[in-house]
């Protein structure tokens, strides 16, 4: 064959396979590649009927030494994972443990329950539909499209530990605020979730670091099938 | 190879430094990174701490900066930039042999890792550079195109897509500005015009080199967080991104410079330097395209690089120029923005389309059609890109009242936009065509940028871009026009001189094939893009509805054919260049002084200089 053919040929497959290694590595090079399934839990009776129910347990510390290898030990993170993993049409009652203390949120709005089955979270035993917008510690928020089908946006507002009860050792997490809510997904699909309170670092409005990184305080949820 | 001088040629000067020989990209880089790290670990050390009541947190924005500042010192320094004003500053300045040595004669292909000064050499340089400037942009797009390909996205995570998307803008920006007026201004205007060198050969070599210092602070973004806010950088939204918009800061200010530079020199030299009897009407109307576009830059990238300092004192000084809570505005940077964005739209435009009419009488052997018309088209563009900045923010609800006269300003762009086209259409019509590469290229930017500059005019609409602006469609509008007619002038200005730059001819069916593949490939991709923009998608999203999943397919099916051709016009050039046909002195038959010097271009280009007594386009008598 023509030289030039085969060296025109060999360009197209190397430049390809350069991008290809380029793409692979940028999209396996997340900070946190773990995904933290939910537990099947038998059934649960919502208004939409008798659903499958699954819990999930997650923690939001005020930084994560709790990581073995994280790149910032001081940045505040969700834990032990930060993509999560729910199947479609059930029932997921989330678990949280909140940790970390807090101020006025910049939009009220996210101090607002939405998504929640019921309309409700419960806090420390107390069921609200929002909190003080000037003690909010963090949300979890997810919003958007996923494959057209389902439009998901959940908002739970978690309020904040107050100083005097926080520990003052690194890396010692003591009396969280407990915060559990049931949410009921729909199609499958991958959402990304954040947490809308500005809870980073060293940059304006506390918008950067752990705020714009990957795998602290911000993540993928995922609706399956399976 | 001669790499000493005669130490004795200059009685009263100092003998040769042998710094000078010593010093190249890899020193350059050395100390560059030496610097860096002594600056960040100095920084570190000595700056104070923030404390919860500042209201912008500035230690690590101060530091990051810093260790830049102190990579490109270390980077000049390095390659020996300031080893001449340091002499002049002494009162010894290089002797004749030092500057010989700096013009790299007899250095062979060690000329191109130095500070050289040739004009020649500098172009090379410039398309080596703008080729992987290209290479590196090429792959994000791709990227970005592959993950579109899903409308649920999550090949890459949001934020990597984030920075992708915005060092993708950025670095393809600065890639087209330079891609016509670096390699081929340099290397073929001072010989286009009769001249031995540039106006300023060591400020020439500056403005490249200076292009080599500011890549690494804005590749490195990408390891500090990235660059979140697409490559306009918004304020205040920049001033609340992580810290890789310092790399950008410093990317843009180190670019501003060089482009000030270079636009200086380059006007110097077209008007001081053009060889006897070249009055303005006999000066080729390329020279024209790449006056009009440095001419434009050298108002607007101070601009750039005011907002630029601007923004680096917002993020490490903790002023407040762009944020509204200390009495700032964002609008202000938007208004600073666009006052370099948008005439940078013709930086880029202008020497492409003055390349192709440059060629466009060669390949049809008839004079320039109206070439008055052509240098009132340019000066017209000039004039009026000065006046419309703000149409790109008809929708930022800063000062509503102007919308009407800028969208009247932009509107009237388009008639010296449609002289330029019928000066083309008036040079090919009846035309004995010669169908190259470059001919067929000039085909192709009257269809890309008829489209490119058809839906400009909806989008300069008030009304019609209160919807679309935001979508889609402004993303394949611009792409038709930096890429549909930018890039396909700066390939075809490759393939046209590439016999006078390389000595040997760019291969034929491989540049063909290339051709073809890009210029469908793009057709099919944007017009996809035009479609899913209509439809209303949100451009610089990593996911979206599943509605424009086809028009994204078909987008992202265009892509990989136009990855495939730019890859094969890859191997062509690199095949070419070692093992290509010999290329004659004038392999075009055309009329330009750069074809009546020998090939390769003797160092100081011509034996004796040339007097111009016509102009250059005399294939014959124009039937208009």
């Amino acid at each position: 064959m023509n030289r030039r053919i085969v060296g025109a040929f060999a360009t197209v497959v190397l430049g390809a396979g350069l991008i290809a290694g380029i793409g692979t590595y940028v999209s396996a090079a997340k900070a946190d590649t773990t995904i933290l399934d939910a537990t099947p839990a038998g059934t649960l009776e919502t208004p939409q009927g008798t659903l499958k129910h699954f819990t999930m347990d997650l923690s939001i510390y005020p930084d994560s030494f709790f990581k073995t290898s994280s790149p910032h030990p001081d940045w505040v993170s969700y834990g032990p994972s930060t993509n999560f993993r729910v199947p479609a049409h059930s029932a997921i009652t989330f678990t949280m443990k909140q940790y970390d203390s807090g101020e006025p949120i910049t939009n009220d709005f996210f101090a607002r329950v939405a998504g929640t089955m019921n309309g409700t979270i419960n806090i420390d035993g107390k069921d609200v539909t929002k909190v003080d917008a000037n003690t909010i510690g963090h949300t979890f928020t997810v919003r958007g499209l996923s494959n057209g089908k389902s439009n998901l946006f959940i908002n739970v507002p978690m309020p904040m530990v107050p100083e005097d009860k926080m520990s003052e050792n690194e890396g010692e997490y003591i009396n969280p605020t407990i915060v559990k809510f049931t949410i009921i997904t729909g199609d499958a699909g991958e959402y990304v979730w954040n947490c809308e309170f500005p809870c980073g670092d060293g940059t304006l409005a506390r918008f950067g670091g752990p705020m714009s990184s990957q795998g602290f305080m911000s993540g993928h949820f995922i609706v399956t099938d399976n | 190879m001669t790499t000493t001088m005669d130490r004795t040629a200059s009685a009263g000067h100092s003998a040769k430094s042998p710094l000078i020989e010593k010093l190249n990209v890899f020193t350059a880089f050395g100390l560059g990174i030496i610097l860096a790290v002594v600056f960040y670990v100095l920084a570190a050390k000595l700056i104070p701490e923030d404390t919860d009541a500042m209201l912008i947190h500035t230690k690590h924005d101060q530091i990051i900066l810093l260790a830049m500042i102190g990579w490109f010192i270390g980077f000049m320094v390095g390659i020996g930039a300031l080893i001449g004003p340091f002499r002049w500053l002494l009162g010894k300045d290089l002797s004749h042999d030092e500057n010989m040595f700096y013009a790299g004669k007899d250095l062979g292909t060690k000329r191109y890792f130095r500070y050289t000064t040739d004009h020649k050499v500098v172009g090379i340089q410039y398309l080596v550079t703008t080729m992987i400037i290209f290479g590196v942009g090429g792959i994000l797009a791709m990227l970005i195109r592959t993950n579109l390909g899903n409308p649920e996205g999550g090949w890459i995570h949001p934020q990597a897509y984030n920075a992708i998307v915005g060092i993708h803008g950025i670095i393809m920006i600065v890639g087209t500005i330079i891609m016509i007026t670096g390699p081929f201004g340099n290397f073929v205007m001072p010989i286009m015009i009769g001249a031995r060198d540039m106006a300023f050969p060591r400020l020439n070599a500056l403005s490249f080199w200076l292009i080599v210092a500011a890549i690494p602070p804005i590749l490195s973004s990408f390891f500090l967080g990235g660059i979140m806010t697409g490559w306009t950088a918004y304020e205040p939204l920049a001033s609340e991104s992580p810290a890789g918009m310092d790399g950008y800061i410093m990317f843009i200010c180190i670019f501003a410079i060089s482009t000030m530079v270079a636009g200086a020199n380059i006007t110097a030299t077209v008007v001081r330097m053009r060889a006897r009897g070249m009055t303005w009407n006999r000066t080729p109307i390329f020279i024209y395209g790449v006056v009009a576009s440095v001419a434009l830059a050298l108002p607007a990238f101070p601009v750039f690089f005011l907002s630029q300092i601007m923004s680096a004192f917002d993020r490490a000084m903790g002023t407040t120029f762009y944020n509204p809570a200390g009495g700032g505005s964002g609008w202000l940077y938007e208004n600073l923005f666009w006052l370099m964005g948008h005439p940078e739209v013709y930086v880029i435009l202008l020497p492409a389309i003055g390349a192709l009419m440059e060629m466009a009488p060669v390949f049809t052997r008839r004079p320039l059609f109206s070439f008055n018309v052509a240098v009132m088209g340019i000066a017209g563009i000039c004039g009026l890109s000065a006046l419309v900045w703000a149409h790109h923010m008809y929708m930022s609800g800063w000062a509503p009242l102007l919308n009407g006269p800028f969208m009247l300003t932009t509107e009237l762009i388009s008639i010296p936009t449609g002289m330029l086209f019928l000066v083309l259409v008036g040079t090919l019509w009846r035309g004995r065509l010669w169908l190259t590469v470059p001919m067929a290229s000039i085909y192709a930017l009257l269809w890309n940028f008829m489209i490119g500059g058809i839906t400009g005019i909806y989008l300069s609409d008030v009304p019609a871009d209160g919807a679309l602006h935001g979508t889609m469609f402004v993303t394949a509008h611009f792409h038709y026009t930096l890429m549909g007619a930018g890039l396909t002038g700066a390939v075809a200005s490759l393939s046209y001189w590439f016999p006078k730059m390389t000595g040997r001819m760019l291969d034929r069916r491989l540049s063909w094939v290339s051709f073809w593949m890009v210029q469908i490939g793009f057709n099919v991709a944007f017009i996809g893009m035009f479609l899913v923009g209509l439809a209303g998608q949100p451009r610089r999203v990593e996911s979206y509805n599943a509605m424009f999943n086809r028009g994204n397919m078909v987008t992202t099916a265009g892509a990989y054919v136009i990855m495939t051709g730019m890859l094969i016009l890859l191997f062509a050039v690199v095949d070419s260049w070692r093992n290509g046909i010999k290329a004659s002195d004038n392999p075009w038959f055309a009329k330009t002084l750069e074809w009546s010097v020998p090939t390769p271009v003797p160092l100081e280009n011509f034996a004796t200089l040339p007097v111009v007594t016509t102009d250059a386009y005399g294939y014959g008598k124009a039937k208009s």
